[in-house]
């Protein structure tokens, strides 16, 4: 045992957390079998290679995986020096979206090519992660005035404003905003405040809901009042906006308890376009039922419930609010995936952690996981 | 250890992150709800809808139709694969209309013809987002297609063009377009063959359609599967284009050269020719006029369509008048006066509406356009009944001569006219042909001589071999449409004398130019009746013969000796008797002419005929020629008939490899120089003058007997007499006042040639 007083020095597998490695790994391969399951018929249809996204993705994963180790042994104090660095890199990455670098797919401009396709927002999310942890560590007591508490979250506007008007990505805007909300809520010992702002983000929400479905914000507005009239209504938009949805609704209401077995899926041929991405879940709960559905659930439960433990036990905040920022950011995700997929929000392009479709997302949710597992080593048992 | 303290994670925030935690897990718990009520409130529902979704549609995929091939192989009827295209707006509507603009270019970019121009499709995708079936383009050939083709096999290369595709199909085709029409018939709809042999052998010719579509396995699994088509299998014919062709060619330049000779129209009501192989009773050749066009068997052009007039009483609007006024000649208004009538009673509760009268009309329009249109496909040489007249005479003869109640060396004396029962009957030549012997009586076509033969054979001898010769029975050949005649002859219990005489000379009973040519082939083969027939063999699509039809014969009518007594007589006919201009240079043939009146009788309308086999020692090929209502003002003679027989044999035969067996005389080689001439180039207009220089050839070579013989029973009922009282027409036979209606006498005790149980010449629907 090291009983040196140096608290940044770390003992190379102290109090590392297997478990929430455990998850991990089995979520990955769990999401690569669903991912093949899902997405070889279109895949053959597309380019006569049924496995062609799982290598895709496969390729991603283990480059993820290697990241998740560099990630796990690297001291993770590292990033608090790095973190105004982190800062600007988020920002000047979405920034490079302007340049002849941004390319667009899909219909939105959100990649860059630099050798290989990277979506910046991915990028943001584990930077403001990086940031906020270093700069909430920093300002110690004094985050629990209003001004800098107002201050910290005003740091995050100019990243969540470039994310959605540079990026049109209101998704992950959400994110980022979530995630520092979060960061701060945890941080600072109010409660009143975050419950008014919740209150009055629900009320704006609520009227905004109601001007777009009573018509007076008209549709044509932006194709996002769409999405609201279909999330409220999504039978009557059957052929448009809502079919997405509703084939999602669908897919989730035939699976029954057990589902129709892996593989099984018919939602997949063709009615849930591009199912490997955000409407993954809904092929899961129509191949797995509700039994395989709440099974990943609860498996993402008990990851958060690691991350908890992690947090509580890290040897000092920075540690802790980074743990507590992966938290936000993987919880967010899923609820809000979770939540899109069973029409409980308007749709919106979030994808499910650790299983959707997508290089950029799961190489840089591996090294989130990375840092937190970094954490997780730095915990001294003489503290507990 | 403040500082430390400090930079710890401290117990607020624990409790706080515990909060955090706890509302994450509230998020998470919820969700599992509203999962399983999802299940729980639409679990059937969209289990349902799951399975309703999938695409257990069957496509059909279509058979191809059998061809039609003639003896040499040449395709008559051929099915032709083309491609409709569909598009799927549903898809192309998807994906914010990703699709749509590539789509439309790729679309448009192909040299195929669309049923809408590009925006109005573009339109149509916008105004349908749900139609996932659409023809835009029908029957495009492969050529126009295959650009398209490879677009939608390289999905990889195109993948932004999308909701589009192709359906097979296939279109009927008639590579002789107007050939042998009336014999092949054509195609409607969904592959239904109408008339000729397209409906005769709809069954064969059309295969099996298959299916591909989609079922749910006993997992739950939808598969897809594919029962293939089964094409259709392919006639063989007898027919042979290059002698059908050499026929409708004839026809035709005897329908033009006649064309508004004597009244307004074509050369005849109607010209049929068969030329049949009496050895098997193969249909080489089945032709009439007039013709159409089998790629396109409803124009109408050229086409007259006879209108009933409109009622101008009842008719409001003037722009009635003007569509009724184009439309028809006055020619048949008498004949229509009565509809007329019937149509001002039925229209009078309409009258005051001028639009209703215009739509009867237009009702009236198409009724009597389908009419013409019906008349028109119809085969002449099959459908049409008729009084044979003069042809009928071998048929007697050969009666005779097999009971041996003939010996063919009897004379007889014609003084022009016969008393038979109360009716005094008159012979084609009213001066009498004078002593005949029993040749000459076929030859000089004498009708008292054959009345003097009808009874000497007896009323039931000669019903028995008119039962032999299957005359009131269809000869059941493999064509659409043939017309019962069994109404249409004497019945043996109620048949006096008087029918007996004239039934021995072709009249008073009806027959088929089918069912005759098939008798006279037996007349001159030995006495073999052959089935007619035109299918010669049927192949599967694989090209395996699946039947072959062997030559059937179906009795044995007459003896081989009375056979070569006949041929000799027929023989005697073309070379000293009436049917010299029959006669093809270089060839002997034999024959017999027929120049029939038809009801009612008086009107002068007639019906010539020549039937004829050639060459005469060895007959290879029969041939009956009917020119029904030739236009000339004097319809009365055989000549048409012959002439146009002969040209039809002057190149045939040397077709057929016949060799020439008569000497050429001078004029025959030159005349027939020029005809070969003719007939390469194909001009219709010298071959009239050189048959016109023909006539008057001949009839410088023929004695005045010879030529009241050719033209037999052109005087008989000729100068037509009308009452002064009544303006009815009189008999000359028998001083009658006839009915202009029926044509009947008004007082019918006595008539010349009673209307027996035949009827005009029409159009008989049999079935």
């Amino acid at each position: 045992m090291n009983k040196s007083k140096n608290s940044k020095r770390i003992e190379f597998f102290g109090m590392f957390d297997y478990t929430l490695l455990f998850i991990v790994l089995f979520l990955l391969c769990f999401g690569l079998v669903m991912l093949y399951s899902v997405s070889s018929y279109e895949a053959n249809l597309k380019f006569q290679d049924s496995a062609y996204y799982l290598k895709k993705q496969l390729f991603a994963t283990i480059f993820g995986v290697v990241v998740l180790f560099l990630t796990t042994i690297l001291n993770y104090h590292f990033w608090d020096k790095a973190a105004l660095f982190a800062y600007f890199v988020s920002l000047g990455l979405i920034l490079l979206v302007l340049t002849p670098l941004g390319y667009e797919a899909n219909g939105a401009r959100r990649w860059l090519n630099v050798g290989i396709s990277l979506q910046p927002a991915e990028v943001a999310k584990v930077g403001m992660i990086i940031f906020f942890a270093s700069v909430v560590s920093k300002f110690g007591k004094r985050i629990q005035s209003l001004k800098s508490t107002l201050f910290t979250i005003g740091l995050a506007v100019p990243v969540a404003l470039s994310v959605l008007f540079i990026t049109e990505n209101l998704s992950s805007a959400i994110i980022i905003f979530g995630i520092v909300f979060m960061m701060i809520f945890v941080a600072t010992p109010n409660y009143k405040e975050y419950i008014l702002i919740g209150v009055v983000l629900l009320g704006i929400a609520a009227v905004f809901v109601l001007l777009v479905s009573k018509g007076i914000l008209p549709e044509t507005l932006s194709y996002r009042f769409g999405r609201i009239n279909a999330w409220l209504n999504p039978e009557k938009y059957a052929s448009t906006t809502g079919f997405q949805t509703l084939q999602s609704l669908y897919a989730i209401g035939s699976g029954d308890i057990f589902g129709k077995g892996l593989g099984q899926s018919m939602q997949k041929l063709g009615f849930i376009p591009e199912a490997q991405n955000d409407m993954i879940f809904s092929i899961i709960c129509e191949e797995l039922g509700l039994f395989g559905a709440t099974a990943i659930i609860l498996m993402f439960i008990i990851m958060i419930w690691r991350f908890l433990v992690i947090a509580n036990n890290a040897s000092d905040q920075f540690g802790a609010l980074l743990v507590v920022g992966v938290m936000a950011h993987i919880s967010i995700q899923v609820i809000l995936n979770i939540a899109v997929v069973t029409n409980t929000i308007p749709n919106t392009g979030i994808t499910l952690p650790f299983i959707s479709y997508g290089g950029s997302s799961i190489v840089f949710l591996l090294s989130e996981i990375g840092l937190v597992l970094s954490v997780s080593r730095g915990i001294r048992l003489e503290n507990r | 250890m403040n500082k430390q303290e400090e930079l710890r994670f401290t117990k607020k925030m624990q409790k706080k992150l515990a909060v955090l935690f706890v509302l994450i897990l509230v998020a998470f718990i919820s969700l599992s709800v509203r999962l399983y009520a999802i299940n729980r409130d639409n679990g059937e529902k969209y289990k349902k809808q799951v399975l309703s979704q999938q695409e257990y549609d069957s496509i059909t995929l279509v058979a191809k139709r059998g061809d039609i091939l003639d003896s040499n192989g040449s395709k008559l009827a051929v099915s032709q694969k083309v491609y409709n295209v569909i598009i799927d707006a549903k898809t192309l509507n998807g994906n914010d209309q990703e699709y749509l603009e590539p789509t439309l270019q790729a679309l448009y970019s192909t040299n195929m013809t669309f049923l809408f121009s590009q925006n109005e499709l573009r339109d149509f995708i916008r105004q349908n987002p749900s139609s996932q079936y659409r023809v835009i383009a029908k029957k495009q050939s492969y050529e126009a297609a295959s650009p398209l083709m490879d677009i939608l096999n390289n999905t990889a290369e195109y993948q932004s063009i999308k909701g589009v595709w192709l359906e097979d199909t296939y279109q009927r085709q008639y590579p002789y377009n107007s050939l042998a029409c009336d014999v092949i018939g054509f195609v409607q709809g969904d592959n239904e063959g109408i008339y000729g042999l397209e409906e005769f052998y709809n069954n064969e010719l059309n295969g099996t359609n298959g299916r591909e579509y989609g079922y749910l396995n006993d997992d739950e699994n939808l598969e897809r599967t594919i029962k293939p088509a089964q094409d259709g299998h392919t006639l063989v014919t007898s027919l042979d284009a290059n002698i059908q062709s050499i026929v409708e060619k004839h026809i035709l330049a005897f329908n033009e050269q006649y064309r508004n000779a004597y009244r307004d129209g074509s050369g005849s009501t109607n010209t049929g020719v068969i030329v049949m192989n009496p050895k098997n009773g193969e249909v080489l050749a089945m032709a009439s006029y007039p013709v159409f066009d089998l790629n396109d068997p409803r124009n109408t052009t050229g086409l007259k369509i006879e209108m009933p007039e409109m009622p101008e009483m009842t008719v409001a609007g003037e722009d009635v008048e003007q569509t009724t006024g184009n439309e028809e000649e006055s020619a048949n208004e008498n004949a229509e006066t009565e509809e007329n009538t019937d149509q001002v009673q039925t229209l009078s509760p309409d009258a005051l509406n001028p639009g209703a009268v215009g739509e009867a009309y237009e009702d009236a329009f198409e009724e009597a356009k389908m009419d013409a249109l019906n008349a028109l496909w119809k085969n002449f040489c099959i459908n049409s009944t008729y009084e044979p007249g003069s042809t009928m005479k071998p048929f007697t003869m050969a009666c005779g001569l097999e009971e041996g109640l003939l010996t063919g060396n009897e004379n007889y004396r014609c003084e022009g006219v016969l008393n038979v029962g109360d009716h005094e009957i008159h012979c084609s030549n009213r001066l009498g042909h004078g002593d005949l012997t029993f040749s000459g009586a076929l030859e000089k076509s004498c009708n008292v001589a054959f009345m003097k033969i009808g009874a000497t054979i007896g009323r039931k001898t000669f019903m028995k071999y008119n039962k032999i010769f299957n005359f009131g029975l269809k000869t059941n050949i493999d064509l659409a449409g043939e017309s019962r005649t069994d109404t249409l002859v004497f019945d043996e219990a109620t048949m006096n004398p008087t029918d007996l005489a004239i039934g021995s000379f072709g009249q008073g009973f009806n027959t088929t130019m089918i069912q005759l040519v098939t008798g006279f082939c037996s007349l001159i083969n030995g006495g073999y009746y052959y089935q007619p027939h035109l299918v010669t063999k049927i192949l599967n699509a694989e090209g395996a013969t699946v039947k072959a039809v062997e030559p059937r014969i179906l009795k044995q009518t007459i003896s081989a000796e009375t056979s070569e007594k006949i041929r000799q007589l027929c023989v005697n006919v073309v070379a000293e008797g009436t049917g010299k201009s029959a006669r093809p240079a270089g060839y002997m043939i034999g024959g017999k002419t027929g120049t029939a009146e038809k009801l009612p009788r008086g009107t002068e309308n007639y019906l010539v005929s020549f039937i004829g086999f050639a060459p005469a020692d060895d007959p290879q090929i029969v041939i009956y020629t009917v020119i029904d209502e030739p236009n000339a003002k004097e319809q009365a003679s055989a000549k048409f008939a012959t002439v146009l027989t002969r040209d039809i044999l002057t190149e045939v035969l040397p077709y057929l490899n016949v060799f020439q067996t008569e000497e050429l005389s001078e004029e025959e080689a030159a005349e027939l120089a020029e005809k070969q001439l003719l007939f390469s180039n194909g001009s219709t207009l010298e071959e009239k003058e050189t048959v016109e220089e023909e006539t008057g050839e001949d009839a410088e070579n023929e004695n005045s007997e010879d030529q009241n013989a050719e033209q037999e029973e052109e005087v008989f009922e000729r100068k037509i007499q009308y009452d002064p009282e009544t303006g009815y027409a009189i008999d000359p036979t028998t001083g009658d006042l006839l009915d202009p209606e029926t044509g009947r006498p008004i007082d019918s005790t006595v008539s010349d040639l009673p209307d027996t149980p035949v009827s005009p010449i029409t159009f008989v629907d049999d079935e």
